[in-house]
């Protein structure tokens, strides 16, 4: 329960534990089943992590690779002048300057090292977050959850992504070769050959102009490191010089048509959720499947259903249609009156009519109405010691 | 919990980071010192014009300086470490972490329209109208017309949050037989909160008058609280009824309001979305782990009728009653209706019908010595 600080929070308080109307907190303990579920969901967690530390180790990279190519351009500076017959005013000239680049190094320095640490904090940030998560927040952890995968949260990386796509799909490959520069060691571990296909479709490209002769400068240039590993691809795409783009020989007209672009946008997107340990589907489908297939039952399909069940909805059953239905190996009674799961704690009781509701409700019921209880489906009346027990196991 | 794993991994990296940078700080530092120094020192006036070269000399010492500090072995040291923490950080994050959750995914492609009209739903009804506006124009869905509902609902909760009560009270006056209906306290709960706002600004009477105009209706219970509590009007948080200065009274009623305006619009209080969502985190894990396990079973995944496993999940995602027959492990269906044997027990129709030879014997029941005459059972319905 909260408590707020202006009206509770003096010396008074502990009286108001014990306020009249106000139910304590009831704390029952938590189940570990709870815990463990709790547990389990978080490791759904990876990419929340993942996705802000490699922006953060990317920005760590290219930092530490500027500065130890700017220092080592200062020292060699200093000894050439060192080797080389200098003035006295030049040297001084000179030497002024290497001080002035150091100076501005050091800013960039401190500028550099400004993003890094908030790049840092983002990170630590999530894991707080997940650490935030609890058995009494979870509703409210939920929530957070859902929101930030509504929101883009990691938004500047989608549009670094967003510009190489929308390049591609403009025919243009310079930001996607641009982004595979950028990438090298990383693509090269994972073996990818998107760089190759991008190369291949630039091939492509220029047969189609009919430039045959600038396509086998380009080729030998770009097409041909690549033959190593994937020779018999590179094969095939060269073979096109014989062709017009207009070929109709099913095996190189596959080539020149433009829908190869939008392969190469989904292989972009592949490559790019890769990196940054990201699914390729969206999250929000990903638990939407997961959560209507795990919620789908034949009764959230029939009439009447409770509305507090997502698949009552016309949406939601559209969605869950093509997914498998949720599997029980236990049976679980829900009483029809109070929404409560009957157990032992709550069993079932039968009605002379055979219909069954928790023993909390009827009890309530029949203390009310005299000792008898309705049953709300039929209307039968009938008496609380006419009912009986039911055993599910 | 894992996450300290985690968090010791990556402090590790931002500690290394920290590091590696006042590392580079310094030998930058210490190179302009060195370079600034020779530099004073060509400059420096001297009178010692025997020694036309010693700008040279002094060069050359300079370059012997700054080649021992620029590759300092400390530098790379630093960035060594750096790289060790950068590289073991994420196999701890796919080490503790399900580093692929789309393993348990079905190759559909859901429609977008219908996605986006559930987002601009869930919005509204989290009173976000500025970002389910803008959502809606910006995937060119039509108006939804969950907007104009909810608007009313959160101008009253907005208004009961600044302790405003008129519009709430005037919403559950012109509702009052489907509250009433619906077995709900709202009104009650409103009104006491009207008369402790009256009376908390010292004015006993009007709050009496108050009462007699519009509680004496509902519960004898409540008022007679509210009205003793009159006695320490003043000073309550030192009285029994300390807690109905409690500001829970307030979130238990825009709870309550809430819940049934939305039970009057036909619509759940819980954004059928943010339940979907939640349901799908706790059953992705068990998932995830059957596909880790079933790494051949891709394929069915695809197209199988039913889950094939059971998950679990927690109570509130149960929405209806599931009868599974003890015996077959099979979910009752119309045409095998759960039956209830005279002994209390309740097994399936099939299951009955097998054990019985159709009704021609009696049997056993499975779960205790009675003998069971098939006759006798009775259906359930749930």
């Amino acid at each position: 329960m909260e408590i707020d600080p202006v009206t509770n929070g003096n010396a008074d308080a502990i009286m108001t534990e014990s306020a009249p109307t106000i139910t304590p907190p009831t704390t029952t303990p938590v189940p570990s089943s709870r815990l463990s579920q709790l547990t389990e969901s978080l490791k759904l967690e990876h990419q929340l992590l993942r996705v802000p530390f490699e922006h953060y180790k990317k920005t760590i990279r290219t930092n530490h690779r500027f500065f130890e190519k700017e220092v080592s351009s200062v020292v060699s500076g200093v000894g050439d002048l060192a080797d080389s017959d200098w003035s006295r005013d030049d040297t001084v000239a000179r030497l002024s300057s290497l001080v002035s680049r150091l100076q501005g190094l050091k800013r960039k320095l401190e500028e550099g090292s400004n993003v890094e640490n908030l790049q840092a904090q983002r990170c630590r940030a999530r894991i707080d977050h997940l650490e935030s998560a609890d058995v009494e927040n979870l509703t409210e952890w939920n929530n957070t959850k859902l929101k930030r995968i509504l929101d883009l949260v990691d938004i500047d990386i989608f549009r670094e992504a967003k510009k190489v796509i929308d390049a591609l799909k403009n025919r243009e490959v310079a930001s996607a070769l641009t982004w595979c520069a950028d990438n090298k060691t990383r693509l090269k571990k994972s073996k990818s050959k998107f760089e190759f296909q991008l190369r291949l479709q630039e091939f492509i490209e220029l047969v189609r102009a009919e430039s045959y002769n600038q396509a086998i400068l380009y080729g030998r240039k770009h097409v041909a490191p690549w033959g190593a590993t994937h020779m018999k691809e590179l094969q095939h795409v060269v073979a096109t010089l014989a062709f017009k783009s207009t070929t109709e020989c099913t095996k190189y007209k596959g080539l020149f048509e433009l829908r190869q672009w939008d392969v190469l946008v989904h292989q972009f997107k592949q490559e790019f959720c890769k990196l940054y340990g990201m699914t390729m589907e969206p999250l929000l489908n990903i638990y939407l499947q997961a959560g209507l297939s795990a919620l789908k039952t034949p009764y959230g399909f029939e009439e009447g259903c409770t509305k507090e069940d997502p698949l009552s909805q016309e949406s939601f059953r559209k969605l869950a249609l093509p997914l498998p239905y949720s599997k029980q190996h236990h049976s679980k009674l829900v009483c029809y009156i109070s929404k409560e799961l009957m157990d032992t704690e709550n069993p079932p009781q039968v009605l002379p009519n055979g219909y069954v509701y928790s023993t909390k409700a009827l009890k309530e019921m029949a203390e009310k109405n005299e000792g008898k209880v309705t049953c709300p489906r039929t209307g039968l009346v009938c008496n609380y010691t006419d009912l009986v027990k039911a055993y599910i196991s | 919990m894992e996450v300290k794993t985690v968090k010791d991994a990556f402090d590790r990296v931002a500690k290394k980071q920290k590091l590696s940078c006042s590392k580079t700080q310094e030998t930058v530092d210490r190179l302009s010192r060195e370079i600034e120094k020779a530099l004073n020192a060509i400059q420096e006036p001297t009178t010692d014009t025997d020694n036309p070269l010693l700008h040279k000399s002094l060069v050359s010492d300079l370059k012997k300086t700054v080649q021992e500090i620029a590759p300092s072995n400390q530098l790379e040291a630093a960035h060594k470490e750096l790289n060790v923490a950068l590289s073991k950080y994420p196999k701890v994050l796919e080490k503790t972490l399900n580093s692929d959750i789309s393993k348990a995914y079905r190759n559909v492609e859901f429609d977008l329209h219908t996605v986006h009209q559930i987002i601009a739903s869930f919005f509204y009804g989290q009173g976000l109208f500025d970002i389910g506006d803008c959502f809606i124009s910006e995937t060119g869905e039509p108006e939804s017309s969950a907007r104009e509902s909810f608007m009313e609902m959160y101008l009253i909760l907005k208004a009961l949050k600044r302790r405003d009560l008129g519009p709430a009270l005037n919403w559950a006056a012109s509702n009052s037989d489907k509250l009433e209906q619906a077995n709900s306290d709202l009104e009650m709960k409103l009104h006491s909160l009207h008369f402790l706002k009256i009376a908390q600004d010292k004015k006993s009477l009007d709050a009496v008058n108050y009462a007699r105009k519009h509680i004496p209706i509902y519960s004898d219970r409540g008022l007679q609280k509210l009205m003793c509590s009159l006695l320490w009007n003043g000073n309550l948080d030192k009285s029994p009824y300390a807690g109905f200065l409690s500001p829970t009274l307030w979130t238990k009623a825009v709870k309550e309001l809430t819940r049934q305006y939305c039970n009057l619009l036909g619509e759940s209080p819980e954004s059928p979305l943010s339940v979907t969502v939640a349901a799908g985190s706790q059953a992705l894990p068990p998932l995830l782990k059957y596909m880790n396990l079933m790494v051949n079973k891709k394929q069915e995944w695809q197209t199988m009728e039913q889950l094939p496993i059971p998950v679990e999940l927690s109570e509130e995602f149960q929405f209806h009653s599931v009868f599974v027959c003890p015996v077959t492990k099979e979910q009752s269906r119309e045409d095998n209706p759960p039956m209830r044997l005279c002994c209390g027990h309740v097994l399936c129709k099939q299951s009955i019908n097998r054990m019985s030879k159709n009704g021609s014997k009696s049997f056993k029941c499975p779960y205790c010595p009675s003998d069971i005459d098939a006759s006798q059972c009775r259906q359930l319905y749930f």
